[in-house]
């Protein structure tokens, strides 16, 4: 598989009041033609900067990119294309939706005018056949009566209707990459359920790449081809869905995978990581995951490890992994 | 402590709450049935979850068990005596031995007090201690919580989302309460601090056998703590059952729907799920007959459903199923 995006050395700073923040530090990745790529971590892991990062919605000043960064669209640096060139490739060639979808409505505009207005921004169709074009697409996410639906405003909506408009809106120029934030977390399960089934059903029939962004491991399992975990602002550990749930080679990823309580299985403790999650204005030295880690050892504390393969296309910064000789103490 | 009675601690009894929803002046008075005639009880020392969706009365019914919402009517036994009866000199009194714990600890902090300072105002308010003892106690309920005691200076927006619902935690167990109602306590928080959270709760309920009314809505966070479990929707509970039963044999086609849905963290789990059409419909406006015919999968649904409610009956010991067709529940998706 040809890689459709190509990630690399991703840095992303916000000058605050604490200083220089490094939120996002040396991501790399790939998100192949068709595959979904599911990020997964917890608060402040740096995974909503990172796919804001992808389509420079990030303001800067205060944001700033790190000179090492690349994010190669199509052959092309999204970093460093100008806004005019840049506007082409966002909603038309990778789109986004979001976990509120109130938020990202407009709530003085019916939903149908807002879908039409995003098909004539960028291209040169008639108003009446934008309209037509909206209707087929609230018709496509599963809105019923959508000729009716069309002039309704979002607040006359349910949260998991509003999401079926984001996801109608952001396939409305049949983009080639669709970057979901976290979805589906505002939901209920039920409603979930319909939105993943949704979001896959849409995935397959226009062979889109996903790049899927949430803190749930259950709706990650289900979703990804591959997974990146992300912690402390980096990618620890990254592979295929089933070698990373299966032989986690990540000491952060063992514990999450040890710590998510399963419905279908009886359990009577389920063991947490002890710490908190770290924050971007005080990561902690070495390696970010250290001061919770139940092997840590003396160079934990303070060199950041490199990246080692850890399988088949399986990758984890971790010290454990280093087989040179003299290293593991 | 107290002089306890035997039987359950906390009893409800066909409790109602309607909220008035007329949005017109001269219109005729409609009602937001949040809760739509619950009934509960709760024996000492254990775990009762209250699972549904958003919109199901869960929250409603957890704030009237402690009074924080007036109830239109029903009844509520604490410990054999009549809360709802109670003047408020009494239910004042009361109220030390039920407490609550609310879903974002930050929200439930007052900024600009120091944690400890929260964790000491109801051990004053209650005139329990003051002065040096009082400060004794709080150092003790943090450690008691996971917590250093040298964190009682701090104010809440120096803490994680973790160490503030532990706060939350020992303010609710500063008064020594015996009953808690617990809104949504890990919610808010991250995967891995959730298990830690989870397991102090856990723990401190055998240590002070303490009686939990668990509010969620992840069903596999209850499946962990409750010992047993009510379904809720439209505001009245349509399964209530010990909590192994329930999760392996739900006899309520949204129980078997709702656990169906819950995403399991196996990639190689596919499992079937009972997709459910349509959502939740509004209180303001519950359909006719069973509430949840509207959405309903279960092969049997006929005529009957969209004109009788069914009654909440009661088909194995303590096993309560409102379902016209509870006899013959749906087969659990294969795995």
């Amino acid at each position: 598989m040809t890689a459709l995006l190509r990630v690399r050395h991703l840095s992303t700073s916000f000058q605050t009041e604490a200083g220089l923040v490094r939120a996002v530090d040396d991501v790399s990745f790939d998100l192949a033609e068709g595959e979904t790529l599911g990020l997964v971590g917890e608060s402040g892991s740096g995974k909503t900067v990172t796919a804001l990062s992808i389509l420079r919605l990030i303001p800067q000043p205060p944001g700033a990119f790190g000179p090492e960064s690349r994010i190669e669209y199509d052959g092309v640096d999204l970093l460093r294309l100008p806004s005019r060139e840049l506007r082409k490739v966002r909603g038309a060639q990778i789109a986004m939706i979001f976990q509120e979808p109130m938020s990202s409505l407009n709530p003085v505009l019916t939903v149908g005018s807002q879908i039409s207005e995003a098909i004539r921004a960028h291209e040169p169709v008639s108003r009446k056949e934008a309209n037509d074009r909206a209707v087929e697409l609230l018709d496509l996410v599963g809105i019923p009566e959508p000729g009716r639906r069309f002039r309704d405003y979002p607040h006359q909506m349910s949260g998991g209707m509003q999401q079926r408009v984001m996801i109608g809106m952001a396939l409305s120029c049949r983009p080639k990459i669709l970057i979901a934030d976290e979805p589906t977390t505002a939901l209920d399960v039920t409603i979930q359920a319909q939105i993943l089934d949704l979001l896959l059903e849409l995935k397959e029939r226009f062979a889109m790449s996903v790049l899927f962004i949430t803190h749930d491991l259950g709706v990650l399992a289900g979703v990804a081809d591959r997974v990146a975990v992300m912690y402390g602002g980096s990618i620890v550990e990254q592979g295929p869905v089933r070698a990373v749930f299966e032989q986690p080679a990540h000491p952060y990823t063992r514990g999450l995978l040890h710590a998510v309580p399963r419905v279908d299985r009886p359990s009577d403790r389920i063991e947490g990581i002890p710490g908190s999650v770290p924050t971007a204005t005080a990561w902690p030295s070495g390696c970010r995951f250290h001061p919770r880690c139940s092997e840590c050892m003396k160079r934990c504390e303070v060199d950041a490890p490199p990246s080692y393969s850890a399988g088949t296309d399986h990758t984890a910064r971790c010290w454990l992994l280093d087989q040179s000789e003299g290293q593991r103490q | 402590m107290s002089e306890s009675s035997p039987g359950p601690l906390v009893a409800i009894e066909n409790l109602v709450k309607h909220f008035p929803a007329s949005t017109r002046l001269f219109a005729r008075p409609s009602y937001l049935k949040a809760v739509d005639g619950v009934t509960l009880s709760l024996d000492r020392g254990e775990t009762v979850a209250l699972v549904g969706e958003s919109g199901s009365g869960k929250t409603t019914l957890g704030r009237c068990v402690l009074r924080l919402t007036e109830p239109t009517s029903g009844t509520i036994w604490f410990d054999g005596t009549d809360v709802l009866a109670l003047g408020s000199a009494d239910m004042r009194a009361l109220r030390r031995r039920m407490q609550i714990v609310f879903q974002d600890p930050a929200g439930s902090l007052n900024p600009r007090m120091a944690v400890g300072t929260a964790v000491r105002e109801p051990l004053e308010v209650h005139r329990i201690a003051r002065g040096k003892a009082a400060r004794d106690r709080v150092a003790d309920l943090f450690e008691e919580v996971g917590l250093d005691p040298s964190l009682t200076s701090r104010f809440p927006h120096e803490l994680s989302g973790g160490q503030k619902q532990r706060v939350g935690i020992a303010r609710a167990l500063s008064i020594e309460p015996e009953f808690l109602v617990l809104d949504e306590p890990v919610s808010a928080l991250d995967v891995s601090v959730q298990a830690q959270v989870v397991n102090l709760l856990t723990d401190l309920q055998r240590s002070r056998n303490l009686t939990y009314l668990f509010i969620a809505h992840d069903l596999a966070v209850v499946r962990h703590v409750a010992t047993r479990v009510a379904v809720m929707y439209l505001g009245r509970i349509v399964e209530r059952a010990r909590v192994v039963p329930l999760y392996d044999r739900p006899l309520h086609p949204y129980t078997a729907s709702l656990l169906s849905a819950v995403p399991v963290p196996d990639p190689t789990v596919k499992r079937k799920r009972i997709v459910l059409a349509g959502e939740i419909p509004s209180p303001r406006n519950p359909p006719p007959g069973c509430p949840f015919h509207t959405r309903c999968p279960h092969p049997l649904k006929d005529a009957r459903c969209t004109t009788d409610e069914p009654a909440l009956r009661e088909l194995q010991p303590d096993r309560w199923v409102a379902c016209h067709y509870a006899e013959n529940p749906m087969e659990k998706p294969a795995p």
